[in-house]
C-alpha cells in the first residue's frame, strides 16, 4: 500500500547527468562577453577612479582629452543625475560631487583604441578637497563620525530597509524576542566574544566585461558577463530614466560570479558612455586590479556575541551586535545585513534574543552579494562561541548542537514555525564520518591534529515577491526548447532545468535544449541568479511550463483519439494510452497537430507551455522586534566537520579532511550537488586560511593574485566527503531546495574550532594565516 | 596600484646579433634600456608602471646564453636564457646540484618556470629569490659581458641591495658557472609561502653540508636566507658554529639562533618582521636537521 502511494520520481530526477556546457567549455568553443566581435566600430572605454577614500570633487577639466584625436566621448557624473540601487538607491553612475572610496568612478572615456583611452585619462585634471574617511564600521556608526552620505534621508529605499538619516547607518535591523536581561541569571555558562571578519573578494577568473550600444532610436543593448540580466535591465532603466523595454541585456557564458556579477556595477558606466558615441558600441573590460579596487567586495563584519546556556546545555539567550562595513554604497548590502538580522541566532532555537544588525557606510569598496550573503561572516564567530560554550559547560560540541538546533515545528528567532529539516541528521552524519571524539596521530612530532564542527542555516535573501517564469516549446523532431531567464554560472542550473523539463514532460533528457544565451528581449523574466534560488524557484517555473505543455499534448491526443486524458501518458517522448494501447511519438503531434477522429479537419497546432512561480506567503517583520509570521521562504541547513593539522614550527594549518552534510530536500543531480559542496568547502577554506583585502587608510595593499592568495588544488584536502540529506521542501520541485551558497557558510568556523581542538587557541579573525596562528601560539606559550 | 596599464605600455624590442652590439646598445641607452630574458618579472613591472624602459634588449640566444653544460672536471655552466624547467630537468643537475633543482622547483608555477631563468632571478636581485641561496652557497660566478669585454663576478659580492647589483650599464650576464660540488654534498631548500604553491617566500632557507676533515665537527655546513634582509643573506655564523664542535641537536639550535640574530627583515604584506625572524630560526633548524640527517647524522 505505502509503495503504491509513494510519489513516483520520474527519470532523470536524481540522476547525475553531465553538465550541458561541458564540451563547449573544455574545447574553448564557449562564447564569453569578451569573445563577441563588433568589428571596426567598437570603441574602448577606460575609467578614471578616485585616488582618495573620501573627497569632494571641486573641478574636472576634460578639454585636453576631448581634443585628443581618437577620443569619441568623455562622460562625467554631470551628465547622469539618476540614482542606482537594488534595495537603496544611494549611488550615481559616475560620482557627481563626492568620491567615497579609492576606485570610485569619476569619469569615463571612449576612444578608438585602449591606448588612446589611456592617454586621454592622463590629460584630464580633477581637483579634489580631501575629507576625513571612515575606515571602520563600528567607528562609522558613532554619532560624531564623518558623514559619507549626507543625503541618506532622501534616497529611495525598499520598505523593509531602515536607514537612519544623519548617520552612516543605512539599515538597522532590530530583533527583540523574550526577555534577554532576565535570562542571563538562569544561565550556568555564558560566553562573550568579539570577532572581526575582513573584506574579501569573489575573484572570478573572468573579470567583469560589458559592451553597450545605444542605437539611433534610443534602444540600449548591453552584453555583459552577468548573473542578473533582468535586474540590470530594471536598474539601468531607473537610473537613466528610460523604460525597461528600451533596455535589452544579453548574458553570454560567464566565467564565475559568486555574487559579484549580481545587481549592477560597472555595466552602468559603459552604458552611460555609450549614450555619447552616436550608436558605436563601447567595451569595458576590467583589469584584475580594477576588479579588486572597483568591483563588489564582501562586506566586513565586526561582531559581538553573548550567549548562555543552562547546565543541560540548552541555550537560553543570545545578544548579538553586528556592525557591517558596507563600503561606499550599500544599495545591495543593506539586505545582507537584514538577512543577518532575521537569521541572527544561527540554526538554533533560542527563546530570548536581542540582536542589532547595522549596515554602516565606510570609505571602502562597495559591498555586494557574496556567496552566502552574510551567513559565512556571521557564522564565523557565532559557531566558535557555541563551541566555546560547549567546552565551558562541559558538553560535547556536537551534542550542544544536536540539543539546540532547529527542528521541525520549533519557533525560529523571527517567530516562524520551522518547516521539516534534516539538520539533526546532518550533524549526526558529519560527526560519524569524521570519527568525532577520536584523536588521530599527527604526521610528525612537531605537528598537532584537531577536529572541529560547525553547523549552519541560510534562507534565500530576496524581496518577498521575487519571481521566475519559463516557457517550453516543442519542435518537429520532438526536441524540447526551454526558455528561461536565470543564468548558468557553472553551478549547473541549465542542466538541472533540462532534467526537470524532461521529467515533467516525459521526454528523454537528451532531447531538451536550454534557450541561451539569456536575452531579456526573448527570454522569460527571472529576478536574479542569486540566493541559491534557481533550482527551487526557476525550477518550479520550468516544471509548470513543462506540465502545461504536457497537458496541451494530452488534451489534444485525448480529443483526437477520443480517450480520457487520465488514461494517457507521455513516456520517453511517446504518447501512450494505457487503455487502448495506442502510441505515437510526440514529434508527430506537437507542431502539425492531429487529424480529427473523423478525419474531417485537424486539431491542435504548435505547442508552447508556460509557467511561473512567485512565493506568495512571505510576510513583513515588525520594525522594532523583527517578529512576523513567515520571514523567509525556507532555510537550507547543514553541518561540516573538518580535521586539521597545525605545524608548531611555522603555524601552517593544513586541512586534512572535510566532511559536509546538507539537507537539499531532493538532489535533482547528485553529482552537481556534490560539486557545489566541494567547491563551497574549498572557497570557505580559502577564506579561512588565505583571503583578505588588506586595507590601510582606505587603500587596498594587495590588489593582485601575487598577494591576494586563494586556495589552489594543492591546498585543498584530497579527502572531501559530501553527504546528501533529503528532507523534502513542500513547495520545491520534487522537494528540492538550494545548495549553491551554503557549503561555504560553516567552513571558517569549523576550521577555527579544529584549530582550537589541535592547539587550544581561539582565532578571532580570519584568515588564519601561518603567521597569525604562530604568533597566537607564541602568545599562549605553546611555542617559543 | 589602482590603475595599471591595461596591457603592456609601448616599448621597442631590440634583438642584437652579438654580445658586443647588446652591450653597446645598453650603454648608449643607460636608464632606458634593459636586457630581456624570460620576461616574467620585466613585463609585470612594466605593466605596473614601476619600470618605464623604452627598450628591451633580448639577449637570449646570444653567444652561450642558450646552453647548459656539465664538465666533470670543471662543473656546471647555465646560460642566461636557459629556462628554470630546463635546469631542474637536466640529469647532471639532478645528480650533482640537487639542492639547486629543489630550489628551482619551488619558484612560482611550472608554467612560469618554462620562461623564467636563474640568471634573471639573480639579476633582479630580489631578496626573495628562491634560487639565489643555492647559487651563492655552491660558489656561483657570473660571466658578464660589458663594454670592456668579458669579466667574472662572484655572487658573494654581487648584491648591493633590493634590486641593486654591481652590474653597470652595458653589462649583460651571459651565464652562471657553478664549480664542481664538494664530495658528499647534501642540501635542502625550505620555502615558507602563504599557501602551498605559486607563492613568493615569506622566508626561504637554503642549507648545504659536506664532509670536511679540516673542521672539528668533520663537516662544512652553510645556510643562506631569503626574504629576511635587503639582499640574499649568507649566515657566516652558522658555518662557524657547525664547524667548531661535533654536531648535536643543541649545536643546530645554536646555529639556528645565529640565523635569528642575523636576519633583519621588514614588515610587508607577505609577513611581519617578527614572524620572519622567528621563521629564520625555525626553518634554519629544520633545514640543518635535514642536511645533518642526509649526511648520516
Amino acid at each position: 500500500m505505502t509503495t503504491e502511494i509513494k510519489e513516483r520520481i520520474p527519470s532523470p530526477i536524481g540522476e547525475s547527468k553531465p553538465r550541458l556546457e561541458n564540451d563547449q567549455k573544455v574545447t574553448g568553443a564557449a562564447i564569453f562577453a569578451d569573445d563577441i566581435q563588433f568589428g571596426n566600430s567598437l570603441l574602448y572605454a577606460r575609467i578614471m577612479h578616485s585616488p582618495h577614500p573620501h573627497a569632494l570633487i571641486k573641478s574636472i577639466d576634460t578639454s585636453k582629452a576631448e581634443a585628443l584625436p581618437g577620443v569619441k566621448a568623455v562622460v562625467t557624473g554631470a551628465d547622469f543625475p539618476g540614482y542606482l540601487g537594488l534595495y537603496l538607491q544611494d549611488r550615481h553612475i559616475f560620482c557627481r560631487d563626492r568620491v567615497r572610496y579609492v576606485g570610485d568612478p569619476v569619469l569615463g572615456v571612449a576612444a578608438t583604441s585602449e591606448e588612446i583611452a589611456v592617454k586621454a585619462l592622463d590629460l584630464i585634471d580633477v581637483e579634489y578637497e580631501v575629507l576625513e574617511p571612515v575606515l571602520n564600521a563600528e567607528e562609522g556608526a558613532k554619532p560624531d563620525a564623518p558623514l559619507i552620505h549626507p543625503d541618506l534621508g532622501n534616497y529611495k529605499v525598499a520598505n523593509f530597509i531602515f536607514p537612519q538619516p544623519g548617520t552612516n547607518i543605512s539599515n538597522h535591523f532590530k530583533l527583540r524576542k523574550g526577555d534577554v536581561d532576565g535570562a542571563w541569571e538562569k544561565c550556568s555558562t555564558i560566553v562573550e566574544r568579539k570577532f572581526w571578519v575582513p573584506h574579501i573578494q569573489h575573484v572570478p577568473i573572468e573579470p567583469h566585461t560589458a559592451i553597450a550600444q545605444w542605437d539611433e532610436t534610443g534602444e540600449i543593448t548591453l552584453w555583459a558577463s552577468s548573473q542578473s540580466p533582468f535586474a540590470q535591465r530594471n536598474l539601468l532603466a531607473q537610473a537613466l530614466g528610460v523604460s525597461q523595454s528600451s533596455v535589452r541585456v544579453i548574458a553570454p557564458k560567464i566565467g564565475g560570479g559568486f555574487g559579484c556579477k549580481a545587481g549592477i556595477s560597472m555595466e552602468a558606466l559603459v552604458v552611460a558612455i555609450a549614450s555619447k558615441t552616436n550608436g558605436r558600441p563601447v567595451k569595458l573590460l576590467l583589469t584584475r586590479e580594477e576588479e579588486f579596487h572597483t568591483a563588489f567586495v564582501r562586506q566586513e563584519l565586526i561582531a559581538y556575541y553573548k550567549m548562555g546556556c543552562d547546565e543541560n546545555g540548552k541555550i537560553l539567550a543570545m545578544e548579538n551586535t553586528y556592525y557591517w562595513g558596507g563600503g561606499a554604497s550599500t544599495e545591495y548590502g543593506v539586505n545582507v545585513t537584514r538577512a543577518a538580522g532575521y537569521s541572527c541566532t544561527g540554526p538554533y532555537e533560542v527563546p530570548n534574543v536581542k540582536a542589532d544588525s547595522l549596515c554602516v557606510y565606510t570609505n571602502h569598496p562597495v559591498g555586494g552579494a557574496y556567496r552566502g550573503f552574510g551567513m559565512p561572516e556571521m557564522h564565523t564567530g557565532l559557531e566558535q562561541c557555541v563551541d566555546e560554550l560547549a567546552y565551558k559547560a562541559g558538553i560535547d560540541p556536537v551534542d550542544i548542537r544536536s540539543i539546540n538546533c532547529v527542528k521541525e515545528g520549533c519557533e525560529t528567532v523571527t517567530g516562524f514555525k520551522m518547516h521539516p529539516t534534516g539538520l539533526s541528521q546532518c550533524i549526526e552524519e558529519t560527526a560519524k564520518a569524521i570519527q568525532w571524539g577520536q584523536k588521530s596521530p599527527a604526521s610528525a612530532p612537531n605537528k598537532r591534529r584537531g577536529k572541529g564542527t560547525a553547523i549552519m542555516w541560510k534562507a534565500p535573501a530576496m524581496p518577498p515577491n521575487a519571481g521566475s517564469s519559463a516557457w517550453v516549446e516543442l519542435a518537429e523532431d520532438g526536441t524540447v526548447n526551454v526558455g528561461l531567464g536565470g543564468q548558468d554560472l557553472g553551478q549547473g542550473a541549465f542542466t538541472v532545468m533540462a532534467q526537470m523539463a524532461a521529467a515533467a514532460l516525459g521526454v528523454p533528457y537528451e532531447s531538451v535544449r536550454i534557450s541561451s544565451p539569456v536575452d531579456t528581449r526573448y527570454s522569460p523574466y527571472e529576478w536574479q541568479t542569486v540566493a541559491s534560488r534557481l533550482t527551487w524557484s526557476m525550477g518550479n517555473a520550468v516544471v509548470a511550463a513543462a506540465t502545461d505543455a504536457r497537458r496541451q499534448v494530452l488534451d489534444l491526443v485525448s480529443e483526437a483519439w477520443d480517450e480520457d486524458p487520465e488514461d494517457l501518458d507521455i513516456r520517453d517522448g511517446i504518447v501512450v494510452s494505457y487503455k487502448s494501447e495506442q502510441e505515437q511519438p510526440i514529434k508527430d503531434i506537437v507542431v502539425y497537430g492531429l487529424p480529427k477522429p473523423d478525419d474531417q479537419g485537424w486539431l491542435g497546432g504548435p505547442i508552447i507551455g508556460r509557467g511561473k512561480f512567485m512565493p506568495s506567503y512571505v510576510t513583513g517583520l515588525d520594525a522594532e522586534t523583527g517578529q512576523g509570521t513567515r520571514s523567509v521562504v525556507h532555510y537550507t541547513t547543514g553541518s561540516q566537520s573538518v580535521e586539521v593539522e597545525v605545524d608548531l614550527d611555522t603555524g601552517c594549518v593544513e586541512v586534512l579532511r572535510g566532511v559536509s552534510a546538507f539537507d537539499v530536500g531532493r538532489a535533482i543531480n547528485p553529482a552537481l550537488v556534490e560539486a557545489q559542496i566541494e567547491g563551497g568547502f574549498v572557497q570557505g577554506m580559502s577564506s579561512a586560511l588565505f583571503e583578505e583585502m588588506i586595507m590601510v587608510d582606505g587603500f587596498m595593499q594587495n590588489p593582485s593574485f601575487v598577494d591576494y592568495r586563494i586556495a589552489t588544488t594543492t591546498d585543498a584536502p584530497s579527502d572531501l566527503q559530501s553527504i546528501i540529506v533529503e528532507v523534502p521542501q513542500d513547495d520545491g520541485p520534487w522537494g528540492a531546495r538550494g545548495i549553491g551558497e551554503h557549503p561555504m557558510v560553516p567552513t571558517v568556523a569549523a576550521i577555527a574550532n579544529a584549530i582550537y581542538d589541535a592547539v587550544g587557541i581561539r582565532m578571532m579573525s580570519p584568515p588564519f594565516s601561518a603567521e597569525k596562528v604562530y604568533l597566537a601560539m607564541l602568545e599562549a606559550g605553546i611555542v617559543e | 596600484m589602482l590603475d595599471p596599464h591595461p596591457s603592456l605600455p609601448e616599448f621597442d624590442y631590440i634583438k642584437p646579433k652579438t654580445l658586443a652590439e647588446a652591450s653597446q646598445f645598453l650603454a648608449d641607452h643607460a636608464g632606458e634600456a634593459r636586457p630581456l630574458l624570460g620576461g616574467t618579472d620585466i613585463f609585470v613591472r612594466m605593466r605596473d608602471g614601476f619600470w618605464k624602459d623604452q627598450y628591451l634588449v633580448d639577449v637570449k640566444g646570444l653567444d652561450g646564453t642558450n646552453e647548459i653544460s656539465f664538465d666533470p672536471a670543471k662543473g656546471l655552466t647555465i646560460g642566461a636564457g636557459v629556462s628554470m624547467n630546463r635546469v631542474s630537468a637536466h640529469p647532471d643537475v639532478k645528480v650533482h646540484y640537487a639542492v639547486l633543482a629543489e630550489a628551482v622547483d619551488s619558484v612560482a608555477s611550472y608554467q612560469l618556470r618554462s620562461r623564467a631563468t636563474i640568471v634573471g632571478n639573480i639579476c633582479n636581485a630580489s631578496p626573495a629569490g628562491d634560487t639565489i641561496g643555492a647559487c651563492i652557497l655552491l660558489g656561483g660566478v657570473l660571466n658578464v659581458h660589458g663594454l670592456d669585454g668579458k669579466r667574472q663576478e662572484p655572487l658573494s659580492t654581487f648584491f648591493k641591495g633590493p634590486g641593486s647589483t654591481v652590474l653597470k650599464a652595458g653589462d649583460v650576464v651571459v651565464s652562471i658557472e657553478l664549480p664542481l660540488p664538494p664530495k658528499g654534498l647534501q642540501g635542502t631548500y625550505l620555502k615558507l609561502g602563504r599557501n602551498k604553491s605559486s607563492d613568493l617566500s615569506i622566508v626561504g632557507v637554503t642549507a648545504i653540508g659536506y664532509p670536511d676533515a679540516d673542521t672539528v665537527s668533520g663537516y662544512r655546513v652553510k645556510v643562506a636566507l631569503a626574504s629576511v634582509a635587503p639582499t640574499p643573506l649568507v649566515v657566516d655564523k652558522v658555518e662557524e658554529i657547525m664547524a667548531a664542535k661535533p654536531i648535536t641537536e643543541d649545536v643546530i639550535a645554536e646555529a639556528a639562533e645565529a640565523a635569528f640574530e642575523t636576519a633583519s627583515p621588514i614588515d610587508d604584506v607577505r609577513g611581519g618582521a617578527k614572524y620572519r625572524k622567528l621563521m629564520s630560526r625555525n626553518l634554519s633548524k629544520k633545514a640543518l636537521t635535514v642536511v645533518w640527517e642526509k649526511l648520516g647524522r
